[in-house]
């Protein structure tokens, strides 16, 4: 089984994010794998584990983005391959799609498996994108997947009105919730293994992608500004006795906010 | 001129109110909307739609249809996107729309926004806005080329006229066959008759702090009392303590009640991203540095199984 797996590098959203004058802070970021990536890196290193095969990390970024190929690697993922990328901040998820698209072209895998959405712009956008690209199946959103064979998985896609569980035919898509498992620990061992891992590197021109097809040229959509959410107003926090606070509190809000009435 | 197609979804045979607020908001903006409506035995819910205020009704009306599948759903909207000649595509940002949205976009050769909080239009400019980074921030953004528009809205955020069936103008779409690299088998549905997460103005929620499936029947009583939606932490849902369709949260639903009430959840990003929209939140949570109390607007410091009844009694004494 070939499996690749997109991975994004993103701001640790776990931490502050700050806006400022219509921008994302940079000062205080600290960069990760998207933590849905992750997931999706742990259901194929289970499944390979579990019927062989390779797991091949792709992802488009920076010259920053390798650290997270090299956790990736680290994790335990067989080889990876790094589009050379500096214009990620004006670029939609189309123009993402087409690059890996094209980065796709002429390799040979079984299974897509990435995110459900990215932590940095939480669009879910990308991933359905490419597999229409590819002329792919897709499948998003699984809790579980189970009887994986040669051409065929059974996924189990957590719908809005319960599980949908369906048979998808290799080679096709799918996108992780983070119900589907705990993402393993890289261990030193393979932390000092993933230095020798091998890490391609591609550049735009390699993959047929002309500067009207990437950045702003090759986007639909644009970000203008960043905004800061809705601040909520300080909260009343009540300590005590809970016959006492719940009583007091159910009086302000019923008075305050018109709770019952 | 602007036209919208509006993607319908249905449960339990019924339009859901995601999709007659996005009628609503349609006709509050002065657009003329089309719908798209898919299912097994649907045809009789057109009038419903159209009763809201949409002008043609797109019918894919097949056994095939009955549970989601992107294949024949991505065909059957683009062709409904055609015969309708419509400028901008609106889907819900449940699960189904954000499964389809990005592909009908993609076949439509178009970007599209997801999960968009709010809209404004300006003769064709549209500005969208939509949180990111767990709702840390909020992207202002456009399309920024010619040619359709597809954007997913999120519920509840624009509200739905109230409105009676009238008779509606139909078309019938023709169901795509045959081959599919897909094959649904079935939906496993957990339970129902609950008030939906999504459609709630009230949801009490349970975390890890209520300790178990039986912790969880400790709270669900006051959710039944008020009316409410159930709704649990991921900790709950991925321990088996209660099924994963009550997860609220960013990989679970997206909520914005009128009253939030938030029993033994200490506050996980993810969460706190699912619903710090919420009108006002009121937390119980015995450690006080729990990052809920960052949100709450009441936050009671205890034990959530002495605090229950009391909360209980409070209710049922002022619904007299």
């Amino acid at each position: 089984m070939e499996i690749i797996v997109l991975v994004k590098q993103v701001p640790d959203v776990a931490l502050n994010i700050k806006v400022k004058e219509g921008e994302i802070v940079e000062e205080g970021l600290s960069y990760v794998i998207s933590s849905w990536d992750e997931t999706a890196l742990e259901a194929a290193l289970q499944i390979t584990e579990d019927v062989g095969g390779e797991v091949t990390l792709l992802t488009v970024g920076p010259e920053k983005a390798a650290e997270s190929l090299r956790k990736g690697l680290a994790m335990g993922a067989h080889k990876a391959i790094h589009v050379k990328y500096d214009q990620a901040g004006e670029t939609d998820s189309f123009a993402f799609a087409k690059i890996l698209q094209k980065a796709l072209e002429g390799r040979n895998y079984d299974l897509i498996l990435t995110g459900r959405q990215s932590q940095d712009t939480d669009s879910g956008l990308t991933a359905p994108m490419l597999a229409e690209f590819l002329g792919l199946p897709q499948v998003t959103n699984i809790i579980r997947f189970s009887d994986v064979s040669e051409n065929n998985i059974t996924l189990y896609r957590k719908g809005d009105h319960g599980t949908e569980v369906v048979d998808m035919v290799m080679p096709g898509l799918v996108t992780v919730n983070d119900s589907l498992n705990e993402p393993r620990l890289a261990s030193m061992r393979g932390i000092m293994m993933a230095k020798k891992k091998p890490l391609e590197e591609i550049d735009l021109d390699s993959i047929g992608i002309t500067s009207e097809m990437s950045g702003i040229q090759g986007s639909m959509t644009q970000v203008l500004q960043f905004e800061k959410p809705e601040s909520r107003k300080e909260g009343q926090i009540f300590e005590g006795d809970e016959a006492n606070t719940v009583t007091q509190a159910v009086d302000l809000m019923v008075g305050e906010a018109k709770f019952l009435t | 001129m602007t036209k919208i197609l509006i993607v319908a979804e249905v449960k339990n045979g019924e339009i859901k109110k995601n999709t007659l607020e996005l009628i609503s908001f349609a006709k509050s903006e002065g657009f003329e909307s089309d719908a798209v409506l898919l299912g097994t035995e649907v045809s009789v819910l057109a009038d419903t739609l159209a009763g809201q205020g949409a002008g043609t009704v797109y019918l894919g009306d097949d056994k095939s249809l009955e549970i989601f599948n992107t294949e024949q759903y991505t065909a059957l909207v683009s062709d409904a996107i055609h015969q309708s000649g419509a400028t901008q595509i609106w889907l819900t940002s449940s699960e189904f729309g954000r499964d389809l949205t990005p592909r009908i976009a993609a076949r439509q050769a178009t970007g599209a926004l997801s999960d968009v909080t709010k809209l404004e239009f300006n003769g064709d400019e549209i500005t969208a806005y939509r949180p990111c980074m767990a709702t840390k921030a909020i992207q202002k953004c456009k399309f920024s080329k010619d040619g359709l528009r597809v954007i997913s809205i999120r519920s509840g955020i624009f509200p739905a006229d109230e409105s009676s069936p009238s008779s509606a103008n139909t078309v019938s779409l023709s169901i795509p066959s045959g081959h599919s690299q897909l094959k649904v088998r079935e939906v496993q549905v957990e339970e129902s008759n609950e008030v939906e997460l999504n459609e709630a103005s009230i949801i009490v929620s349970a975390g890890r702090g209520v300790g178990g499936t039986e912790g969880c029947e400790f709270v669900r009583p006051l959710a039944t009392e008020l009316g409410a939606a159930f709704g649990a932490s991921r900790a709950v849902c991925d321990a088996g303590w209660l099924p994963h369709k009550h997860q609220v949260g960013q990989t679970g639903t997206m909520v914005n009640p009128d009253f939030y009430f938030a029993m033994g959840i200490s506050g996980a990003i993810q969460h706190l991203a699912g619903m710090s929209g919420s009108k006002v939140i009121v937390a119980v949570n015995k450690d006080p540095d729990a990052p809920i109390f960052k949100v709450a607007d009441y936050g009671i410091v205890g034990d959530l199984f002495k605090a229950i009844p009391v909360l209980r009694e409070e209710v049922g004494k002022r619904k007299e």
